[in-house]
């Protein structure tokens, strides 16, 4: 199913943010991320949600119930082709030097610690794919933990 | 000042004159102010559901006077607020405005499952428009009045306001000052487009001259809005026949030449008819929903829609309009029965064709409602409803209860009076119309209420004969016992061979119910007794009771069934298989 990042403005009041999760669940969605951070604008929020959807007419349902909170000051839905999309991502590896810097020409990461010459904390962002990609080049068996923000995006 | 003072000074300023309430722990402090201040009537219901609905009868009520009220039921927390809820997700449902006040566990204790404390807002959350809980003294005034913009500005909605009982009781700062002429809710994504954009205008008025087979659409917008004489002149303008939704019953006198009655599951054929065949469906303040449409992939197949609706959210939810105008159903009707442009048209063939449809089930409707009673001499619902219809002229308010006398009383009462048709739509609730028909008579005190109920339903809000004897109100109560939760016996009837798994219903002596609470009682077993029992409860001053003892197997019909669509229409009474009684 086609994936899809709603931006929402909305202001930044107690229960908000359960009332656009429950309007998502009354609509029978689960969110695949839902990030929120504070916009420029003192005490209006900016909500990036991802959730899957091939229907026009069922994206366009979410995002006119979500107007309609009184909270809600602006929604709409952001393509892929006109915005990005973006995630980060924090890795506990256990890999030796060798093997992590055999990704550097691919990859662009950062080195938060060593906790041992073994044990590393990475860090990473990029497209969900992109993300994605090195978590498998890495191998599963190297990662310990992982972090991921979920997706926030931006028009371009 | 106080949170409480503070509280009922801003009900004050909006015009709040009574409150329907039970107290409890945590709101006693504001009913101490009340009764110190003396300003509110307070009415008392015997269960916080009562007060709800009390309270919403009241907004329907006045919504068409020169006196618009805001319902405002009041609770304790805990029990009292649950008790509201049922009360409240039917205003939702039904775009009733009203406003909810509910204590709660005072600050320090809240989250700790303190006695009597429930999660209001979580509760309440998804099934009211907004919810409020203030948690700080100087917050409560600009609460209560944003919480009345925003349960009275676009589609209406009950609003919940949730305060713990310290809160009520904090002294105010010496400097506060709360300007209530000034405010100004900032709400910056709160907005509502009330006048209707010109282009779409232009482009419906196009498909209103070319359609050759049309209908009007009125739904709770237009009773809303105060929009039934507007649609009307626009109709006869026209000459399109009009089709009602459940809560658009009355916006218009029911018997006018152009009107097809109620649309959907238990519609009549003219307008299900008509729907099914029409090129255009010019729709004002409705929202499509399944008991209106059935089956939404038969449903008005080559018909263009026109959706006139003051809800962006309900535009294209169900049914995907031609020409979308999201705006107040009456400044809409306002510039199109004015527009130069709009054109009558005599369409014939297409009235001829309504005709014919009129005809399909009238004979038989007539000769029942002649008839008066069932195979085994029980009295028939449509002929009550057809009596008091004759004896009241259908100029009396009507509140009914939901299920089998509902639709009767919806199809063969002849509305005449406009907004004078009130009933559980959305939500369907059993229960509601004992309380909603008392706010209904608060708010319209010259007019004649009739609560139309079941003997189910009865049942399930009855304990408000308290709160009639306490107030003295007039009401006249019908109960149309079939012995059966009748509705859903018919549904047992046609669609599960006539098994009645929990349908039969035993009900106490109502007479000595009625006595209890001091209000006259009559009994009616009699088809010849019918109009002199109304007659009596019409001539009566005060709260009286009529029993009528119905036929369990009368059925209401038409019924489209729940899914299906025009072609599945049920227009005559399956030969009764076996019932057991
Ligand atoms: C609170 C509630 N519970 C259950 C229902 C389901 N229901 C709809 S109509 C109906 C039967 C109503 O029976 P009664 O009040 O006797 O009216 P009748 O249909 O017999 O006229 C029932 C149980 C409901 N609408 N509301
Ligand atoms: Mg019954």
């Amino acid at each position: 199913m086609k994936r899809r990042a709603i931006l929402a403005f909305m202001l930044d009041r107690p229960g908000v943010l359960q009332k656009v999760s429950m309007l998502i669940r009354k609509k029978m969605y689960n969110v695949d991320t839902l990030t929120v951070c504070n916009s420029r604008k003192e005490g209006i929020s900016r909500m990036t949600i991802t959730l899957r959807e091939d229907d026009e007419e069922k994206v366009q349902q979410i995002l006119s119930q979500l107007e309609k909170f009184t909270e809600v000051v602006s929604v709409k839905e952001l393509d892929t082709d006109h915005s990005y999309w973006r995630e980060a991502a924090i890795i506990k590896v256990e890999a030796d030097d060798e093997h992590l810097e055999s990704f550097r020409k691919d990859y662009t990461f950062e080195i938060l610690d060593h906790k041992s010459d073994e044990i590393h904390i990475i860090q990473i962002a990029g497209s969900t794919r992109r993300i994605d990609a090195f978590v498998k080049a890495l191998g599963e068996e190297h990662i310990i933990e992982i972090a991921r923000t979920g997706v926030t995006a931006l028009e371009k | 000042m106080t949170g409480k003072e503070l509280l009922l000074r801003a009900l004050a300023d909006r015009g709040v004159q009574t409150i329907f309430g039970y107290t409890g722990g945590a709101i006693m402090p504001v009913f101490d102010q009340m009764d110190k201040l003396g300003h509110f009537r307070f009415i008392m219901s015997r269960h916080e559901q009562g007060a709800a609905f009390m309270a919403q009868g009241l907004s329907r009520a006045s919504l068409s006077t020169a006196n618009p009220q805001v319902g405002v039921c009041m609770a304790t927390s805990g029990p009292g607020a649950m008790n509201l809820v049922t009360g409240i997700a039917d205003a939702y449902m039904d775009s009733v405005p009203m406003v909810a006040i509910t204590g709660q566990v005072a600050t320090g204790v809240i989250a700790t499952d303190a006695f009597q404390e429930s999660d209001v807002v979580g509760v309440m959350m998804p099934i009211s428009k907004q919810t409020y809980m203030p948690l700080f003294v100087d917050e409560i005034e600009q609460t209560v009045h944003e919480a009345f913009y925003v349960a009275t500005t676009g589609r209406g909605g009950p609003v919940v306001l949730d305060i713990p009982k310290d809160v009520q009781n904090v002294q105010v700062d010496k400097d506060y000052h709360f300007d209530t002429a000034a405010f100004r809710p900032a709400l910056p994504g709160f907005y509502y487009h009330p006048t209707p954009a010109r282009e779409p205008l232009q482009k419906a008025v196009e498909l209103i001259n070319r359609s050759e087979r049309p209908v009007i659409f009125c739904g709770h917008g237009v009773i809303n809005s105060n929009a039934g004489q507007l649609l009307q002149q626009f109709a006869e303008k026209v000459n399109i026949p009009v089709a009602f939704t459940l809560h658009g019953l009355s916006a218009l006198p029911l018997d006018h030449p152009l009107s097809l009655g109620m649309m959907g599951m238990h519609g009549t054929v003219e307008a299900n008819r008509a729907i099914m065949e029409a090129d255009l469906l010019i729709s004002f303040g409705m929202r499509f929903d399944d008991r209106v449409t059935g089956k939404l992939s038969e449903y008005a197949q080559n018909a263009d829609v026109i959706h006139v609706e003051i809800d962006p959210s309900e535009i294209g939810k169900n049914v995907q309009p031609t020409v979308a105008i999201n705006a107040d159903v009456y400044r809409t009707l306002h510039v199109l029965v004015s527009d130069p442009m709009l054109a009558g048209k005599p369409r014939r063939r297409w009235r001829q064709r309504i005709a014919e449809a009129r005809e399909v089930m009238a004979a038989d409707l007539r000769r029942e409602i002649d008839k008066g009673v069932g195979d085994d001499g029980a009295l028939l619902m449509k002929t009550i409803i057809d009596r008091l219809s004759k004896l009241t002229g259908g100029r009396d308010l009507i509140v009914s209860d939901v299920g089998q006398h509902q639709m009767m009383a919806a199809r063969f009462y002849n509305y005449q009076t406009p907004n004078s048709w009130f009933a559980s739509g959305g939500a369907g609730t059993m229960g509601c119309s004992l309380p909603m028909a008392i706010g209904v008579k608060l708010a319209r005190p010259d007019e004649r209420v009739w609560s139309i109920n079941g003997d189910g339903g009865f049942q399930m809000n009855m304990q408000e004969l308290g709160t009639i004897m306490e107030q003295g109100t007039d009401l006249k109560i019908m109960i149309l016992n079939n012995g059966y939760l009748g509705m859903v016996r018919q549904w047992q009837t046609l669609f599960f061979d006539g098994r009645y798994a929990g349908t039969p219903m035993q009900s106490p002596d109502f007479g000595q119910v009625a006595s209890a609470y001091s209000i006259p009682y009559r009994k009616v077993t009699e088809l010849a007794e019918v109009e002199p029992a109304i007659q009596e409860a019409i001539d009566h001053q005060g709260a009286i009771m009529l029993e009528f003892v119905c036929d369990p197997s009368e059925v209401i019909l038409p019924m489209i069934p729940a899914g299906g669509g025009f072609n599945d229409m049920i227009i005559k009474r399956p030969k009764a298989k076996k019932e057991k009684s």
